[in-house]
């Protein structure tokens, strides 16, 4: 141990440069450094010192007589503080392990996580458990979780005079070993008054590491939605009108006057809404503005539901596909359907009457009058009409498919860890995206098309453009995979969750985390914005589905009955209703509308930690099928909740 | 929380790494290394399989497979174990010896010349997708391919469990239904809890539903009852309906045991079978009115119009076979089904008077049961029936009826008995022996025994028992359609044969009213002088005739009180159905049906 630390350090790294075989670097480092040949083989053993931050002994009878006393202490401290005290305990518990795994104490290590492990709380039971799988100082490194642990600090929310008390008890043992790891890795939200309740304490843990900061909340959140284009200016031939709707004489006046409130509304700027510009949005072009205006259309003659008129269901089951279906999505304007499967392949069907038709091919296309009003229907070829399609070209488990907002491309991201870009004109593949370096969990349109967002094993998630084959921003702060991801519908937002067990809101414009809310036990499966941009619910492997609202990254409520991972949500096209579905072949309905009222005369009097509300007040129904796991929900313009499952045999 | 140990898993033994190192030829592998192996190996096993956790969950599966580990193994850059797919689960088998313990897949030899020229295997299906209404404005519609509206373990629980059906009171259940401000106001302004009248509403789809498939089960039409019976049998939906249905049942076979009509009972145990093989319906609650029918049709004196020439006997055999299937699938210990109904029938065969075509039945209703219950009650009174049978089948009989009879009670008991005679007796099987113990059957069964002791197989009786439902049903089903149709041929050409006890005078004619079963049934021939019987079947409950009606059938009970078994009818049954004669004078005549009294079930 003569050497000093800093070229101990310079030596590790001379050590990992030779594992990896660059030599050309070695030298030079070695010149820079003024290091003999023959140091190296001294600090061989040296490495795992360095690598591991902690020194000296440690005795393992003394952690675990701290530990015990603490425990104690928090045992018989008064009521109002023993919730938050009680937070310190798990923290406290795992870095005691890692600190005695580090010194080689394993088997001593592997006795106190044993002994204590059991009584902490049950959501932290499997970390516990990756904990214990390890054995040796080698395998510290590779594990995430300690990464985790050793890297971030454990965020614990604590009222001054709780933590008042702790660091009176920390002081009064004069053991330097707790201290220790509560300066090191410990990191304390100090909030004034009074201590929380279990409820609430239970309420925002569960993360890798701790809860948010109120830090890390603090920054504005546009969570408004942008201002829609001005219709009225939009020409549309009245005869194409026609062409689309065959109901038409007596439209054109209703539509007049059910249209102008819907108008009036939009164009009143939100407050909360970004500026148009912030970031650069696509060009609408005449198509996308003739969608636009069907979907107006349809969404005038939408059923207002709520708890008195529930919608109806249409369930599509997937037959005779051997458990194979990862994935199912269903366009915007339900009528395509994709199915992504586990043996690479990608079906696509169309769910209403119009066929899936081909581009012609080039020849025949140089023929066509390109002024031509149907000149669209022209180019596509009738030989080629199906009614399902398959596309291939990855190499694994299809995990996500996602449709364009005009219907033309389709995202599809896989295991191989590459996102491609499918044309619905050539039914062929037209981009291939690779970035990612490990299996890609999740891919999303952006509601304005153009961008979309990709999120993986790597735990990042990116954003990406149509036509650059490079990430546009690289989102990097979960602590695991990122599981699922989600764009706000004013597209200057992306929602990320994480088998670290908590929900990000990322900035688009500047890539930095809004918004980091933890209360899930467990990961993350599912996202949806609400239709008002303001609410983000998020599903989980913990059963619940929880509602955050953006303006502050608050829980509001956890809605708890279904009984299995929940891997889809979709809110009702008038926002009153939350349709969730879970692998326990149950769809349950729960009363959105009241829960956000609920909040709404709540927040008036608010208090510092308001109470999370429960879920079973707000089921409206729930529908379960035979034997048919929910895949994906999609609530059409009309109201009509359509529902994917493939049926487990 | 549990042992430490089985809550934090566990590593690979050091043990198991030197058998795996053996396997691959090293053959001494130090313990130390054999340890440091084994908690390395385990380590990275764990961290594959908690990868291969998240490919599970990403593909909504709650199973893992082999591909997931695949992924595993390729996402830390692993080269994945290819070859390995399978889409069985493959059990572990388990050997020890030696001192050692071990686990093992079992592989099997391929014949490769097999699968080379076998046929290719089935192209798999296409994938398709099918949509279907999971619920429509709120209501989940009770269409197949949704799940049944009450699952079967609820309704199980439901009647089974009375505390649930509390809770259920305080929470009107509103499954299904949309909730109406209505029912809400009423909850608030009631404050006094009043047990509300138990409205039970039929919607008219249900209504024709009922009436559809009750007039298919007993009409005439025998493919359109083959439908109706499979639709009872396999319709999701059908709960809310089961109490009428089992009414139905229930008045029919009391009204057909009366007329003697032997299609119309086979047809009922028909529709009780269908009933009791609905996969979605759990009969707990309506056994009250299902056993004594079935009981009915096992035991009863007399179900036919010539028991000498119609096969009454096979309805015996099935509705016997359906009692042991409501045994076996309700029988708890609190409600003591089997015991109760096992009391029913031995109580039968002890009695010295019953009839021979009852006798039949119990002997029947209760090898059903088992070889266990066959050893206990059956056995030990074979000399008693042998006695009552012989003189029956030595020529000396005084009706052509009872000859039959005993020859059946005689071939029942030759099979039931034989197979456990065959392991309740030591092999010298000595004719005298049998002789002594069982008397006149003595021979007979003897036979029976050398015959099962030489065959290679045996099949014991209970073993047919345990044949699965379908293979049962067809069996049973086709000899009882045929007696059914046989029955109705005949009925109306046969001599009138009057029954030994009660005599029936009312059928002196050989044209008889073929009521059956009607609902509001509108016959309105008057025939003065001749004693006639008007059957009306309704819905409503409790006219003041029933009362009266009640009180006749069991002042005639005790005119008869020849009947060994008696089925009472319980007052609910009687109140939803009410049977009316036209006319009073008659109904002294009549002798009641010998259905009565299951008073010792409740």
């Amino acid at each position: 141990m003569s050497l000093s630390a800093d070229k101990r350090e310079l030596l590790a790294v001379l050590k990992l440069i030779r594992r990896y075989n660059l030599k050309g670097t070695e030298e030079l480092l070695r010149q820079e450094a003024n290091l003999a040949e023959d140091a190296d083989d001294s600090a061989g053993t040296d490495v795992d010192c360095v690598l591991s931050a902690y020194e000296g002994e440690g005795d393992p009878e003394i952690f675990e007589n701290a530990y015990a006393e603490l425990r104690n202490f928090v045992e018989e401290s008064l009521d109002i503080y023993k919730h938050e005290l009680a937070l310190v305990l798990y923290p406290i518990l795992a870095h005691i392990y890692i600190k005695l795994m580090q010194n080689g104490h394993c088997d001593a290590a592997k006795r106190i996580l044993e002994k204590f492990g059991p009584e902490q709380e049950h959501y932290f039971q499997e970390d516990i458990q990756n904990l214990l799988q390890i054995t040796n100082r080698q395998q510290l490194e590779g594990s995430d979780l300690v990464n985790a642990l050793e890297n971030e600090k454990f965020i614990i929310r604590m009222s001054r005079d709780t933590l008042s008390l702790l660091k009176r008890h920390i002081q009064d043992k004069k053991t330097d070993t707790i201290s220790q790891i509560v300066n090191k890795h410990l990191y304390f939200d100090l909030y004034e008054g009074v201590a929380r309740s279990k409820g609430q304490c239970e309420a925002s843990a569960g993360a890798m590491t701790g809860e948010a900061k109120r830090q890390d909340n603090k920054v504005r959140v546009y969570y408004g939605l942008l201002k829609e284009v001005d219709f009225q200016t939009l020409t549309t031939p009245p005869e194409e009108e026609d062409d689309l709707d065959p109901d038409a004489p007596d439209k054109p006046k209703k539509k007049k006057s059910k249209k102008d409130p819907l108008f009036s509304k939009k164009s009143k700027s939100d407050p909360n809404a970004p500026p148009h510009d912030r970031i650069p949005l696509p060009e609408l072009k005449d198509a996308d503005k003739l969608e636009k205006m069907k979907a107006l259309r349809e969404a005038s003659k939408r059923v207002n539901l709520g708890k008195d008129s529930l919608p109806s269901v249409c369930f599509y089951t997937v037959l005779n596909a051997a458990n194979a279906v990862t994935c199912t999505e269903i366009s915007d304007d339900s009528s395509m359907m994709a199915v992504g499967f586990a043996d690479a392949t990608i079906k696509v069907w169309s769910l209403t009457p119009s066929k899936l038709r081909e581009m012609k091919p080039a020849d025949q296309l140089k023929e066509i009058d390109r002024d031509a009003d149907d000149v669209l229907v022209r180019m596509m070829d009738d030989r080629t009409a199906e009614t399902c399609r398959m596309l291939l070209g990855h190499s694994g488990p299809i995990y996500r498919c996602a449709f364009s907002p005009d219907r033309t491309l389709l995202l599809s991201c896989s295991e191989d860890a590459t996102i491609r870009l499918w044309s619905f004109n050539t039914w062929t593949c037209v981009v291939v995206y690779k970035g990612h370096q490990f299996p890609i969990w999740d891919v999303r349109f952006s509601p304005h098309g153009y961008y979309f967002a990709s999120c993986s094993h790597d735990k990042t998630a990116r954003l990406w453009a149509t036509d650059s084959h490079q990430p546009l921003r690289i989102f990097a702060g979960h602590l695991s995979d990122v599981d699922v991801v989600q764009f706000h519908p004013n597209s200057n937002y992306i929602a990320t969750g994480s088998s670290d067990r908590t929900v990000r809101l990322w900035d688009v414009l500047t890539g930095n985390y809004v918004r980091l809310m933890t209360g899930h036990k467990a990961c993350v499966y599912s996202l949806a914005f609400s239709m008002c941009g303001r609410y983000l619910a998020s599903g989980s492997s913990d059963h619940r589905v929880l509602i955050w609202d953006l303006s502050h990254g608050q829980l509001i409520a956890s809605l708890a009955n279904h009984s299995d991972s929940i891997h889809c949500l979709c809110f009702s096209r008038d926002g009153t209703i939350l349709a969730s579905g879970s692998l326990d072949c149950t769809l349950k309905l729960w009363d959105f509308s009241k829960l956000s009222e609920d909040y709404a005369s709540q927040t008036a009097n608010a208090s510092h930690n308001p109470d999370v509300k429960d879920g079973d007040v707000y089921l409206l129904r729930s529908f379960p099928t035979k034997s048919s796991p929910f895949i994906s929900l999609h609530f059409t313009r009309r109201n009509l909740l359509l529902a994917v499952g493939m049926f487990k045999s | 929380m549990g042992d430490p140990d089985m809550l934090y898993g566990t590593t690979l033994s050091a043990e198991s790494i030197k058998v795996i190192a053996e396997s691959i030829g090293v053959g001494s592998l130090p313990d130390d290394g054999a340890k440091e192996l084994a908690e390395d190996v385990s380590y990275k096993l764990k961290k594959i399989v908690q990868d291969a956790a998240k490919f599970m969950h990403h593909a909504k599966r709650s199973k893992l497979n082999i591909a997931d580990i695949d992924a595993a193994l390729k996402v830390r850059n692993i080269e994945p174990q290819y070859g390995f797919t399978s889409n069985d689960f493959i059990p572990f088998r388990f050997a020890s010896g030696g001192g050692r313990e071990l686990h093992f897949i079992e592989e099997k030899e391929i014949d490769l010349s097999e699968i080379i020229q076998g046929a290719p295997p089935k192209i798999p299906l296409e994938v398709t997708l099918r949509a279907h209404w999971l619920c429509v404005d709120g209501i989940q519609p009770t269409v197949p391919e949704n799940p049944p509206p009450l699952s079967k373990e609820s309704q199980a629980l439901d009647s089974v469990n009375p505390v649930v059906k509390l809770e259920q009171g305080m929470t009107k259940d509103t499954a299904g239904k949309p909730a109406t401000g209505k029912l809400h106001k009423l909850k608030n302004v009631e404050t006094v809890h009043v047990k509300q009248l138990a409205t039970h509403e039929l919607s008219v789809e249900q209504q024709l539903y009922y009436k559809e498939i009750t007039e298919a089960c007993v009409g005439s039409d025998e493919p359109r009852r083959g439908e109706a019976l499979q639709s009872l049998a396999t319709d999701p939906g059908l709960h809310e309906m089961l109490p009428r249905m089992c009414t139905f049942i229930a008045e029919g076979v009391k009204v057909n045991v009366v007329q003697n009509n032997l299609a119309l009972l086979i047809y009922l145990m028909r529709m009780v079978k269908a009933l009791l093989d609905n996969p979605a319906l759990y009969l707990e609650k309506y056994l009250h009115e299902l056993i004594p029918s079935v009981s009915t049709c096992i035991v009863s004196k007399q179900l036919c119009m010539r028991p000498e020439l119609d096969n009454h006997w096979a309805l015996r055999d099935f509705a016997a076979r359906l009692m042991w299937q409501i045994c076996k699938n309700f029988n708890t210990s609190t409600n003591n089904l089997q015991t109760r109904v096992t009391r029913i029938f031995s109580t039968a065969l002890q009695n010295e008077k019953t009839p021979l075509s009852s006798l039949y039945g119990a002997i029947a209703g209760l090898s059903e049961l088992g070889s266990e219950v066959i050893k206990v009650f059956i056995i030990p009174r074979l000399k008693s029936i042998s006695d009552r049978i012989e003189s029956h089948l030595q020529g000396t009989a005084l009706s052509n009826t009872d000859k039959i009879a005993a020859g059946h009670i005689r071939a029942m008991l030759q099979k039931c008995c034989a197979p456990v005679l065959k392991t309740i007796r030591n092999p010298p099987d000595i004719v005298e022996e049998y002789k002594r113990d069982y008397g006149f059957l003595g021979p007979t069964l003897h036979q029976a025994v050398v015959k099962a002791r030489n065959a290679p197989q045996v099949i014991p009786s209970t073993s047919i028992n345990s044949i699965s439902n379908n293979s049962a049903v067809t069996i049973v089903n086709a000899p009882i359609a045929a007696a059914a149709t046989a029955s109705t041929l005949n009925r109306n050409q046969g001599p009138l044969i009057s029954s030994r006890a009660g005599s029936i005078e009312f059928f002196s004619s050989a044209q008889t009213i073929s009521p059956q079963i009607q609902r509001q049934v509108s016959q309105t021939q008057n025939q003065p002088g001749q004693q006639q019987k008007y059957v009306i079947v309704t819905q409503r409950p409790s006219t003041p005739q029933s009362g009266l009606q009640q009180s006749q059938m069991s002042s005639g009970l005790q005119q008869n009180g020849s009947n060994p078994i008696k089925f009472q009818h319980s007052t609910s049954l009687q109140g939803s159905a009410s049977t009316v004669y036209c006319n009073t004078s008659s109904v002294e005549q009549v002798g009641p049906p010998e259905l009565d009294d299951l008073s010792h079930l409740e």
